[in-house]
């Protein structure tokens, strides 16, 4: 069985413009041991997904239909306090870097303390703290830092501690969202490396979020890609990134460079993402598409699969 | 869409508006401002009663017209020597002396929004060259004038002048004026300086500078426009403490004897052991000036949330 | 830049401060229109007094030397003698300065805790009644004209329910009584107390209310809050243990931007309850052209004034790790 299964979420925020179509029908699972990857252009949804299963989500937001399903219970049917429960120690988040993440006025150490205390009754303060100088030597960090303050780090160092804090109360799942993105592209390396190991080594299941398709081909075993709300492309990093089914995804591909493979020309794909007040009829690609047909135009694809487990929400997926 | 996005297209006002907005597009803007700070209703409060006090001012020129007994210093009413409560003659009473409190409180309005005004108005010229200046020359400039701020700052204004009066006797109400503008200035110079700043980084101020324009054209031109609004809405602020200051010092006995202030007739009514016995005429004068503060501050508040929602708060207490 | 440093490089910058002003005190008071000998003798003084003062302060000798001979005198305490009470001017000081202290201390710490408490929990319930009820207050007695504030409140409470006296900081019949015991005497300055410290309560703690609430809401919009809520920690902690800790910093440095205004009010409540205090003497000896007084009672209220704003700075330092590290 999988340990997360997402079935059908359909999202929307109110605002004073009116309604944002954020989510649409997105599905997928994630099975134990398993890193998958979500990308997709920023304002495609991708966070939104995050925050809905940590059910985070901003007070305008309104889940319309699906199903969150975490070891087969459905966290939407969850009230605030066992949902409280559920999170840290059962599903986990490393947040963006860029973040201001860490509370400024707290010691970093107090701040993943706090995370186990709350969680589990059965540690006293001291044996908090052993365990927290266990975390920061296990992600790599000097474990006297911990009675420092988020400032006197630098920006890999609070990256680390981040994980650390993410791993404090041994989740099962993981969300990474966005976890390198604004660190420099050697510590965004060692970072990478870093999860990866923790995620053979701990057994750990893996949600990663992230625009850069690099890092999701590097850190998953499957990823997904995300347009204008859905989720448009789903199945093994290999055979995605090789052969993928949806028009986007091409594009996607096309438009980045490759630092191994031989030279080519990037093509960005024309056009703007749709706004998502009133997001185009029919698939939600079609006025970037170079394959649009009338029948794209009018209505919504359905998911189809070509191969197993490889899926595209496409009316003329390539074969 | 990522949730916190969401959160934010939900708040009325952006998070990180565009910093600054320039002066010329606050022009442009006028209207679809005014429609900002229309849909304020703590701030149209704010302006109505603004409104019902310059009324006032104006009405004050009526009163001794109709009578000289009604002028509000030398109006005795002959047929009165002492504090008496209202009447169809004298709407809000008498004094002690038998003027007439009605139309003393109309004149205070008067001098209230003289004094704020032209107080404020000297003050936030002051702090606006001030702080262009420091903010634009920099190194030795901006030291100084900002030392010379933050010591302004830590004075505690109404004391001071109880000692300047001390020595150069009464203050009449025009230097008065000079004086709350030579100590309300530093606050504004401090956001001005913090405003040019940014401003100055600006490619278009560089591109002037390479150009060949001079400091003065730089500064008159290309800033002066874009701090004007802010200048503009520390003058709603400055105006209030203009007046307050002016109000405390009268109360304590050190006014001009040559107007009437509100602050004037609260010291009066206290001095003469009238406070107790004469709630006609204790309480308008306070009310009145209550509700200018609190006009003053809701138009200003409103001001804020149009020119330029993120700006610090702290500064703007005083 | 650690906390020793950061006191030390504040407390010079604030005794630079000092020395500014007392400069300007003097320039005032010697380049004033007039005989400066008029501003520290009394013209019911003997000749005899008239030199020696003239002498003590180097009146006739050149400004230089005088400037010199008023920092000398400052540093050794020797204020000359007030006119009004013929008594040396730091005597009487000594005996003003506790009393400004335990009123103001009190009302400045009384109003910043409420301010700061009810700030937060009314950005917490945002939209409530309760936020919409205390905020509409708190706005209203801030702009109240603190006098007028103090006349009303002395009107009902004193004059109409006699619940509380009319002005002083003692009754005298309680403190001449051999039998008091200090309780009896502490009760008594309480009695006294409440009125002038309600009108400084209220007049200072609607804006530090809306400041905090304003803070606080921009705070709980931060990053970290949203850690905070990811960890699963309960609603409480996250208020009062992630989100007020950061937002009260703001909060803290307009206390300190503001003291220098507060203590304007401060004067005036002395006044108005006769409460013998350095604002109401500073007041008092400006209408009584007792010059000597007047100059150092300001110079005591704004030494006053920056030893405040120092020890505001170092809460501060303490709340925020970014300073103090």
């Amino acid at each position: 069985m999988s340990l997360l299964e997402v079935d059908s979420l359909t999202v929307h925020y109110l605002t004073a413009k009116g309604k944002v179509h954020a989510l649409e029908e997105v599905s997928f699972d994630l099975k134990k041991g398993e890193a998958l990857g979500l990308v997709g252009e920023s304002g495609c949804g991708k966070t939104t997904v995050a925050m809905a299963i940590m059910k985070l989500l901003a007070p305008n937001a309104r889940v319309l239909s699906g199903k969150i399903l975490l070891r087969g219970e459905d966290l939407l049917r969850k009230g605030e306090e066992e949902m409280r429960k559920v999170r840290w120690k059962e599903v986990s988040m490393v947040f963006q870097s860029a973040m201001n993440a860490l509370n400024p006025v707290h010691r970093v150490g107090d701040q993943i303390v706090e995370a186990i205390l709350a969680h589990d009754g059965s540690f006293s303060e001291e044996e908090a703290q052993k365990r927290v100088s266990e975390l920061f030597a296990l992600v790599g960090l000097d474990p006297n830092r911990m009675r420092d303050y988020p400032h006197q780090y630098s920006g890999g160092m609070r990256q680390r501690a981040i994980i650390a804090m993410a791993l404090a109360c041994e989740p099962s799942l993981v969300i990474a969202d966005e976890p390198t993105t604004a660190l420099d592209v050697v510590v965004q390396d060692q970072i990478l490396g870093e999860m990866k190991r923790l995620q053979m080594d701990l057994h750990l299941s893996l949600l990663y979020i992230s625009h850069d398709i690099s890092i999701i081909a590097r850190a998953c075993d499957r990823m997904g890609v995300m347009y204008a709300g859905q989720l448009v492309e789903l199945g093994p990093t290999q055979k995605v990134l090789e052969a993928p089914l949806h028009p986007y995804t091409r594009g996607l591909l096309n438009s980045y460079p490759s630092l191994r493979g031989p030279k080519k020309r990037l093509r960005p794909i024309p056009g703007e993402p749709p706004n998502l007040w009133e997001p185009p009829e029919g698939c939600r690609f079609h006025p970037r598409c170079p394959r649009a047909s009338e029948i794209c135009r009018s209505s919504c694809p359905p998911v189809v699969s070509l191969e197993n487990g490889h899926f595209a929400r496409c009316h003329r997926p390539r074969s | 869409m990522s949730s916190r996005e969401g959160k934010r297209t939900n708040s009325s006002k952006p998070r990180h508006r565009a910093f600054p907005r320039t002066g010329i597009r606050w022009l442009r803007h006028l209207e679809e401002n005014w429609r900002i700070y229309r849909s304020n209703p703590m701030g149209m409060a704010g302006l109505v009663l603004l409104a019902l006090f310059g009324l006032m001012a104006l009405a004050s020129f009526i009163p001794p017209l109709i009578d000289p007994i009604y002028d509000p210093m030398s109006g005795v009413d002959p047929i009165i020597d002492t504090s008496t409560g209202p009447s169809w003659r004298h709407w809000l009473g008498t004094d002690f002396m038998g003027r007439d409190i009605f139309s003393q409180l109309l004149t205070g309005a008067r001098v209230a929004f003289m004094i704020g005004i032209s107080a404020a108005f000297m003050a936030v010229a002051i702090g606006t060259l001030v702080g262009m200046t420091a903010g634009y020359f920099g190194r030795t400039v901006d030291t100084l004038l900002m030392r010379l701020a933050d010591i302004i700052m830590v004075l505690p204004g109404l004391l001071v002048i109880l000692i300047l009066s001390s020595v150069v006797g009464r203050l009449s109400i025009w230097n008065l004026v000079i004086i709350i503008a030579l100590f309300k200035w530093a606050g504004v110079s401090r956001v001005i300086r913090a405003q040019t700043l940014s401003l100055s980084v600006r490619p278009y101020i560089e591109a002037a500078r390479v150009a060949g324009a001079s400091h003065a054209r730089i500064l008159f031109r290309h800033i002066l426009p874009n701090v004007l609004p802010l200048s503009f809405l520390y003058m709603t602020f400055g105006v209030t403490s203009a007046i307050l200051i002016e109000a405390a010092l009268s109360f304590l006995g050190f006014g001009d004897p040559s107007t009437v202030s509100w602050g004037m007739m609260l010291q009066w009514v206290w001095k003469t052991g009238h406070m107790f016995k004469a709630p006609y005429w204790l309480i308008p004068p306070g009310v009145c000036i209550s509700l200018i503060t609190l006009s003053f501050y809701l138009v200003g508040r409103a001001l804020d949330e149009v020119l330029n929602p993120r700006l610090r708060k702290e500064v703007l207490e005083q | 830049m650690n906390l020793r440093l950061f006191v030390l490089v504040r407390s010079v910058q604030i005794l630079i401060t000092f020395f500014i002003i007392m400069t300007l005190l003097f320039v005032l008071f010697r380049l004033a229109p007039g005989d400066p000998v008029a501003f520290l003798t009394d013209p019911q003084m003997t000749e005899e007094e008239v030199a020696l003062l003239s002498q003590q302060f180097g009146l006739d000798q050149p400004l230089h030397r005088q400037y010199l001979l008023y920092v000398w005198n400052f540093i050794r305490g020797e204020f000359g003698i007030s006119f009004y009470y013929h008594r040396p001017v730091v005597e009487i000081l000594k005996d003003r300065l506790p009393k400004t202290a335990l009123l103001f201390t009190t009302a400045t710490i009384l109003y910043a805790f409420a301010g700061i408490t009810w700030g937060k929990i009314l950005a917490w319930k945002r939209g409530s009644l309760l936020d919409t009820s205390v905020s509409l207050f708190g706005l209203l007695t801030h702009t109240f004209f603190l006098p007028w504030l103090a006349l009303i409140l002395i009107w009902i409470f004193a004059y109409h329910l006699g619940w509380f006296p009319l002005n002083a900081m003692i009754s005298p019949e309680i403190w001449l009584d051999p039998e008091s015991g200090w309780l009896r005497k502490g009760l008594d300055i309480l009695h006294h107390m409440v009125l002038p410290l309600a009108v400084l309560f209220l007049t200072h703690f609607g804006g530090y209310t809306l400041v905090m609430r304003s803070t606080m809401l921009e705070t709980l919009r931060e990053d970290y809050i949203l850690t905070a809520r990811a960890k699963g920690l309960p609603e409480k902690v996250i208020r009062n243990r992630h989100a007020a800790p950061n937002a009260a910093l703001p909060v803290v440095t307009s206390l300190g931007l503001s003291l220098a205004f507060s203590i304007n009010g401060g004067a005036i409540t002395e006044t108005i309850f006769s409460w013998p205090g350095l604002g109401r003497e500073l007041v008092f000896s400006v209408s009584n052209s007792d010059y000597p007084l007047a100059q150092a009672s300001f110079l005591l209220i704004a030494a006053f004034v920056l030893v405040s704003n120092l020890i505001v700075d170092i809460i501060y330092a303490y709340l925020d790790p970014r300073i103090r590290y």
